[in-house]
């Protein structure tokens, strides 16, 4: 690795973890130590490899490893939660002090890790459909069906909590 | 306002405020580094007899192949040196208990020590050159290791992490490793649980993971054994099915599915096993479920 490798691998870190930290965040529903520890995960694949990705596309090869681990983190954490916390969805309406935003994105967490990350790459990071199915590794029709349904789900139990908001 | 920008303000509320801390860089830095160990089999000392011999070795603690060249060879009185040893198999190993094997199969480390207090928990994953073949004098031993998974290690240091509450995993699929972790009650009060991947690394998701129910947890693969599709397991009954993340049977695998297997062992312990939709597509994804199944029994 160059003296320019490295300074070109600071400068990637620089302008890209912060990004890279929220999206982790945002698809496991980590704490932020969490998130970091995922995140130097994905970058430690980035550097090692960075002197041959470093021209290519060293973004979208970090993203794509931070939110895989994510969403495999996630399907844990969903696994071992949906059976200890397990709530009958009569009593899921959240409680009436929590802000709109608040409750959607508790409605967000609920779904299910893969088609919370096709609504976090597509809606919070912009990516489209195709850039989206790169990163997951899925088709096209895969990420629009998800995201229909994702927001769908989420907009079906927006009305009873707008409901009980009002 | 659509419900797309309502959700990404909602996302923005929620980490926004969040900021990669500055010494990411250099974290991820000590991990690469830290994820190398090289060293030169500078002379290699074969002992013939039961006398402590000062080995001659030196180290090259990952810094440049041209390290330089070990202290002159010198032995006991009761030890020949030789051109070369055996490379003992080290993957798998703790880095030091790995360091230490290579030294007692004749290789040594003469400098720093090459295991840091951070990276001693780490384990071997790839050794060159292999197990078994000859390492001439001067040539270059390279471990590569990985940090240990962070998961919750509820039950402790398992080994190779195939006997775990109450059971004994007979058959995994080539290739799998205990991922190192496990968790407890998650499933369930008295619940077991861990899993294994390729190389044992959970980067890029796990491979299998198996749960172990035991008295009361046990009602949860009761429930399903009606349930599901059914399947014979050697003489046992057991269901077999693609699960969707809400618990239902999926008509097809896909992305969101996990192929599942569940049994009785016998009366207040049951087990499920599960296949994770990244390696059911490497693998078949039934029949390895139905060949660990079989290969599952209460443990001795």
């Amino acid at each position: 690795m160059t003296d320019e490798d490295e300074a070109a691998f600071d400068e990637f870190i620089a302008a890209r973890s912060t990004s890279l930290m929220r999206t982790a965040i945002l698809v496991c529903g980590a704490t932020s130590h969490d998130a970091e520890d995922l995140v130097q995960h994905a970058l430690e694949k980035v550097y090692r490899h960075w002197p041959r990705i470093r021209r290519d596309n060293p973004e979208a090869y970090a993203r794509k490893v931070v939110v895989n681990a994510a969403i495999s983190k996630a399907r844990r954490r969903r696994l071992i939660q949906e059976i200890t916390f397990a709530r009958p969805p009569e009593t899921a309406a959240p409680s009436p002090d929590l802000d709109l935003r608040d409750a959607l994105f508790e409605e967000l967490r609920r779904l299910p890790p893969r088609m919370r990350a096709v609504l976090v790459l597509r809606y919070w990071e912009d990516q489209s459909e195709a850039a989206t199915a790169a990163l997951l590794g899925c088709s096209p029709g895969t990420v629009k069906s998800q995201a229909a349904r994702g927001l769908a789900k989420i907009r079906e139990r927006m009305n009873v909590t707008e409901g009980v908001l009002r | 306002m659509k419900v797309e920008d309502l959700l990404a303000e909602a996302m923005e509320r929620q980490v926004g405020h969040v900021q990669a801390p500055p010494t990411l860089g250099r974290a991820v830095r000590r991990r690469h580094r830290a994820h190398v160990i090289r060293f030169r089999a500078a002379g290699a000392a074969l002992v013939t007899a039961a006398v402590a011999v000062a080995v001659p070795l030196a180290l090259n603690t990952g810094g440049p192949a041209s390290a330089p060249a070990a202290s002159s060879p010198t032995s006991g009185q009761d030890s020949a040196v030789v051109d070369s040893v055996t490379m003992p198999d080290v993957t798998g190993m703790k880095i030091a208990d790995a360091v230490a094997a290579v030294r007692a199969a004749g290789l040594g480390v003469d400098g720093p020590e090459p295991v840091s207090p951070e990276s001693a928990d780490e384990i071997v994953v790839t050794q060159k050159p292999a197990a078994g073949v000859e390492v001439a004098r001067g040539e270059l031993v390279v471990l590569k290791s990985m940090t240990r998974a962070k998961g919750p290690q509820d039950l402790g240091d398992l080994g190779d992490g195939r006997t775990f509450g109450g059971i004994h995993v007979g058959y995994l699929p080539e290739g799998l490793d205990w991922s190192r972790w496990s968790g407890k009650n998650g499933f369930g009060k008295t619940s077991y649980t861990t899993s294994y991947a390729p190389g044992g690394d959970e980067t890029d998701g796990y491979g299998v993971q198996i749960v172990v129910f035991e008295g009361e947890a046990t009602q949860f693969v009761r429930k399903r054994m009606g349930a599901m599709p059914s399947v014979k397991i050697g003489d046992r009954e057991g269901y077999l099915a693609d699960v969707s993340e809400g618990g239902e049977v999926a008509k097809e695998p896909g992305d969101d599915t996990t192929a599942t297997i569940g049994f009785f062992l016998r009366d207040k312990l049951a087990v499920e096993v599960y296949i994770s939709p990244v390696y059911a597509k490497k693998v078949d994804a039934a029949a390895e479920l139905k060949k660990i199944a079989e290969g599952i029994e209460p443990a001795k």
